[in-house]
C-alpha cells in the first residue's frame, strides 16, 4: 500500500499506538506462545515465493507484532507510558502482513497449535482499521460486495444468467446450491456443470437466485468485515433466506463459499444455521460408493492429480471425498503430488493475494504446477474457482519460462497440463454437456450441433 | 553456617532463600497479570473468562475437537506436534522440558520439607535430599544436553542461525548458565550421607556462594523472568494447545 501522501494519524499522549479492540483475548495470547522454532517457515509458500526475504516469515511477522505490543502493554509501558512506534514501520509489517494467501499451512506445522488464520484475519481488521491496510485493490470488496452484493459489479438479476435450458431447478427441494458469485458470473461452467450433475444424479435442488448474495469470503479474509458489516447483513440474509424455503442440506461446489457457510456463518450469526452444509465432492464420494455412478465416458489413461484447496482442506477437513471421486474417474491414474492434504501448497490465490498482488500469487502458483510436473500429471484438478483460475495462470507462466525449450507443447498444446475443477471432470465423463449457455445460445445461432469431446472415449 | 549438610539448597540462610522465592513469585504474577491485561484487552479477567470458555469451544467444520486428557497427555506432555514435524528437535526440547520441570518439581517438593522442618516438624532433610540425588543428576544432565544440542543447532544450522535472534539466545544462553551454576554448586558441596566432597574439592565458602547464587539466579531466571521473555511460550503454548484442541 505504502501511500506516502496519507496522512499520519494523530496519538495522544500514553495511548498506544496499536489497539488491540478486535483482536481476541486468546489470539492476542498466541502471539506470545509462538516458540520461534521457525517451522511456519519451511512450508510457508509466500516466503518461498519471496527466496526467503525475513520480512515475509511468519515467525518474523508473529515476532514484529508481539514486540509492538510490549512496546504499547508490556511492564516498560505501564510504568513509561506506551513507546511512540514509527509509523512507517508499522506500514511496513502491514504490508508484510498482508503479503499472505491466509492458507495457514503455518497453523498445521506450528507446535504450539497456534490458530494463525483466526489471528491474521482479526490483525488485519485491527491494522485496515487505524487505515495501514488491506494492501492494493482488495480496498474495494466493502463497497463493491455492499453495493452490487457481488465482487463482479454485476446486476443481481444477472444471477439467473448461468442457468441453460436444460437445467431442472425445483420450487421446493430437501436441498439448495449455493452456486456464489464466481460460479454464477465468471466461471459459469463450474456452476453449469454442477447443476447439470445434480440434475442427472436425480438430486432436485432449489436455487436462491437473484436472492443469493456473495458469501463475502474476499471481505473477511482481507481484515473488512468491520466495513458496513456486509459479511454479517450477507450471511444473516443467505442464511435467512436459505432457511425460510426450508432445505435441509445446501450444497456448494466453491470451496471459498463453502468456508463461510461452515466457519464464518456460525461466527457471524452466533449460531449455526438449520441445514447441513455439504460439499459436492461429499455427496459424489458417497454416491461412487454406493455404486450409483454410471459413467459414460473414459479418459485415455492420464495421469490425474489433486490440489487441496486450502478453504475445503485445511480450514474444514475436507480432504478425502474428492480424492475418492478422483481416484474413480475411468481412464485416469491418481497420482498424488508433493505437499498434499494438511500439509499441501497453498496455490497463492486466498486471503486478497490473487486480487491484490497478482504476481506474488502467479510466482506461488507456478511453483504448484511445477509440484505436479515432477509427477507428469496430466490433469491437475481441485475443488475451488479460485484455485482453478490462479492454477491455470500459473500453468500459463511456467510453460512461458520452459518454452525456449519445450518446443513438443509449442507444437502441440493440446498435451498442456489440464487444470480443471473437478466438477467439470466428472459431468464431462457423465457425458454431459460442460459448454455454458452463451455458447449454447451462440452454437444454436450459428447451427452448430454438439460434438462430443475429442479427448474422451465412449465407455 | 551450623549444618551445612542440612539444607538441600545450601544457603545460609533459610530466611534469604524464602524472601528471594517471594520477590520472584511476585514478579511473576505481576508479569502474568500484565499479559493476561494485554490479552485481555486491558482487563485479566476478561482474558480468563474468554480462555475458560474456549476450552470447550466447538470446533468448525470436519474437524472434531479431541478430549481434553488426549490433548493433555498427547500434545501437551508428549508434544507430539514437534515429534510429527522433526524427531530430532523433539528430542532436543523434551530433554530441556523434561529436564526443567522435573528440576522445578523436585525443588517444589524439597523446599516444601524445609518449610515443615523450619516450622519445627521433626523431618531428616538429610535423608530426603539424598533420596532426591540421583532424579536430580539425571534431569540436570538431560536438561544440560538438550541445552548444547539447543545452542549447536543455533551455531551450526544455517537456517537456523539466519532466524535466530537475541531473544532466543537469551533464553537459551540464561538456562544454560543456571544449569552450569547449579552443576558447581553441587560440585562444592559435600556429599548429603558420607560429607565427602565432591568433584570440584573442598571449599565450603564457595559452595555457599555458589548456592545462593545458583537459586537466587534460578528463582529470578526461571520463575520471575517467565512472563517478561521468550520463556512465556511454557505457559502460553499449553495454553493455545488447550484452546484450539490439539491434535496431530
Amino acid at each position: 500500500m505504502a501511500d506516502e501522501e496519507k496522512p499520519r494519524p494523530v496519538i495522544p499522549k500514553g495511548e498506544p499506538y496499536i489497539k488491540t479492540d478486535v483482536i481476541s483475548p486468546t489470539f492476542m495470547m498466541q502471539y506470545d506462545a509462538c516458540t520461534r522454532c521457525g517451522e511456519c517457515d519451511k512450508w510457508c509458500p509466500v516466503l518461498d515465493a519471496k527466496d526467503g526475504d525475513r520480512k515475509y516469515s511468519p515467525m518474523d511477522k508473529i515476532s514484529r507484532f508481539r514486540t509492538f505490543m510490549g512496546q504499547s502493554y508490556g511492564l516498560k509501558a505501564k510504568i513509561f507510558g506506551p513507546k511512540r512506534l514509527d509509523e512507517d514501520d508499522i506500514q511496513d509489517f502491514s504490508d508484510a502482513f498482508f503479503h499472505c494467501s491466509t492458507c495457514g499451512v503455518c497453523a498445521s506445522v506450528c507446535p504450539a497449535g497456534i490458530n494463525t488464520v483466526d489471528m491474521y484475519e482479526a490483525t488485519r481488521q485491527q491494522l485496515v482499521m487505524r487505515d495501514n491496510g488491506p494492501y492494493g485493490k482488495t480496498i474495494m470488496f466493502p463497497k463493491l460486495i455492499g453495493e452490487y452484493r457481488n465482487p463482479y459489479l454485476k446486476d443481481q438479476k444477472q444471477r439467473l444468467d448461468w442457468i441453460p435450458d436444460d437445467v431442472k431447478i425445483a420450487e421446493e427441494a430437501d436441498v439448495a446450491y449455493f452456486a456464489g458469485c464466481t460460479a454464477g458470473f465468471n466461471q459459469q461452467v463450474l456452476g453449469v456443470c454442477t447443476a447439470r450433475v445434480l440434475n442427472h444424479l436425480n438430486v432436485p435442488f432449489i436455487y436462491l437466485g437473484e436472492e443469493e448474495t456473495c458469501c463475502s469470503s474476499a471481505i473477511i479474509r482481507t481484515g473488512q468485515p468491520h466495513k458496513g458489516d456486509v459479511p454479517y447483513i450477507n450471511a444473516k440474509h443467505n442464511v435467512e433466506a436459505l432457511e425460510a424455503r426450508g432445505v435441509k442440506k445446501v450444497m456448494f461446489a466453491c470451496a471459498g463459499c463453502y468456508r463461510v457457510a461452515t466457519i464464518d456463518w456460525p461466527k457471524q450469526l452466533g449460531r449455526k444455521p438449520n441445514f447441513e452444509v455439504v460439499h459436492v465432492a461429499d455427496l459424489l464420494a458417497d454416491l461412487i460408493q454406493q455404486g450409483k455412478i454410471e459413467w459414460k465416458k473414459s479418459f485415455d489413461n492420464k495421469i490425474i492429480t489433486y490440489h487441496d484447496p486450502c478453504h475445503l482442506g485445511r480450514h474444514c477437513g475436507v480432504y478425502e471425498t474428492p480424492r475418492i471421486v478422483l481416484d474413480n474417474l475411468p481412464g485416469l491414474k491418481f497420482v498424488e503430488m508433493d505437499r498434499i492434504k494438511e500439509l499441501q501448497r497453498c496455490c497463492g490465490a486466498g486471503g486478497g493475494v490473487k486480487a491484490g498482488i497478482s504476481d506474488l500469487a502467479l510466482d506461488i502458483a507456478s511453483e504448484r504446477i511445477r509440484d505436479a510436473q515432477a509427477i507428469n500429471a496430466d490433469i491437475l484438478s481441485s475443488c475451488c474457482p479460485f484455485c482453478r483460475r490462479n492454477i491455470g495462470d500459473g500453468r500459463d507462466n511456467v510453460y512461458d519460462q520452459q518454452g525456449s525449450t519445450n518446443f513438443d507443447l509449442r507444437d502441440n498444446p493440446e498435451n498442456a497440463m489440464q487444470v480443471e475443477d473437478m466438477i467439470v471432470l466428472v459431468a464431462e465423463l457423465m457425458g454431459l454437456s460442460t459448454k455454458i449457455k452463451a455458447q449454447e445460445d451462440e452454437d444454436k445461432a450459428a447451427g452448430v450441433e454438439a460434438a462430443a469431446p475429442k479427448h474422451l472415449k465412449d465407455l | 553456617m551450623s549444618e551445612p549438610f542440612s539444607y538441600y539448597s545450601g544457603i545460609p540462610s533459610f530466611y534469604m532463600m524464602i524472601g528471594i522465592a517471594m520477590i520472584a513469585i511476585l514478579l511473576f504474577l505481576l508479569g502474568m497479570y500484565l499479559n493476561m491485561q494485554k490479552w485481555g484487552g486491558g482487563s485479566a479477567s476478561h482474558f480468563l473468562k474468554t480462555f475458560l470458555k474456549s476450552i470447550n469451544h466447538e470446533k468448525l467444520g470436519h474437524h472434531k475437537r479431541q478430549s481434553l486428557i488426549i490433548t493433555i497427555v498427547l500434545d501437551i506432555l508428549l508434544q507430539r506436534r514437534i515429534l510429527r514435524r522433526s524427531p530430532f528437535r523433539w528430542v532436543m526440547h523434551m530433554l530441556i522440558f523434561v529436564g526443567w520441570i522435573g528440576m522445578f518439581i523436585f525443588s517444589m517438593i524439597f523446599a516444601v520439607f524445609e518449610v515443615l522442618h523450619e516450622i519445627g516438624m521433626e523431618i531428616n532433610l538429610v535423608e530426603i535430599r539424598h533420596s532426591l540425588d540421583f532424579g536430580n543428576e539425571v534431569l540436570g544432565y538431560m536438561l544440560l544436553i538438550g541445552l548444547v544440542i539447543a545452542i549447536a543447532r543455533r551455531l551450526a544450522i544455517s537456517d537456523v542461525v539466519k532466524r535466530t535472534q537475541m531473544f532466543d539466545w537469551v533464553l537459551v544462553l540464561g538456562t544454560l548458565f543456571i544449569t552450569i551454576t547449579g552443576f558447581m554448586a553441587e560440585g562444592y558441596r559435600p556429599d548429603a550421607i558420607t560429607g565427602a566432597w565432591t568433584f570440584l574439592g573442598s571449599n565450603v565458602a564457595l559452595a555457599e556462594t555458589f548456592a545462593l547464587f545458583h537459586v537466587a539466579i534460578s528463582l529470578l531466571f526461571c520463575i520471575a523472568y517467565i512472563p517478561y521473555s521468550k520463556y512465556m511460550h511454557m505457559l502460553a503454548a499449553p495454553m493455545v494447545i488447550l484452546v484450539n484442541g490439539g491434535g496431530e
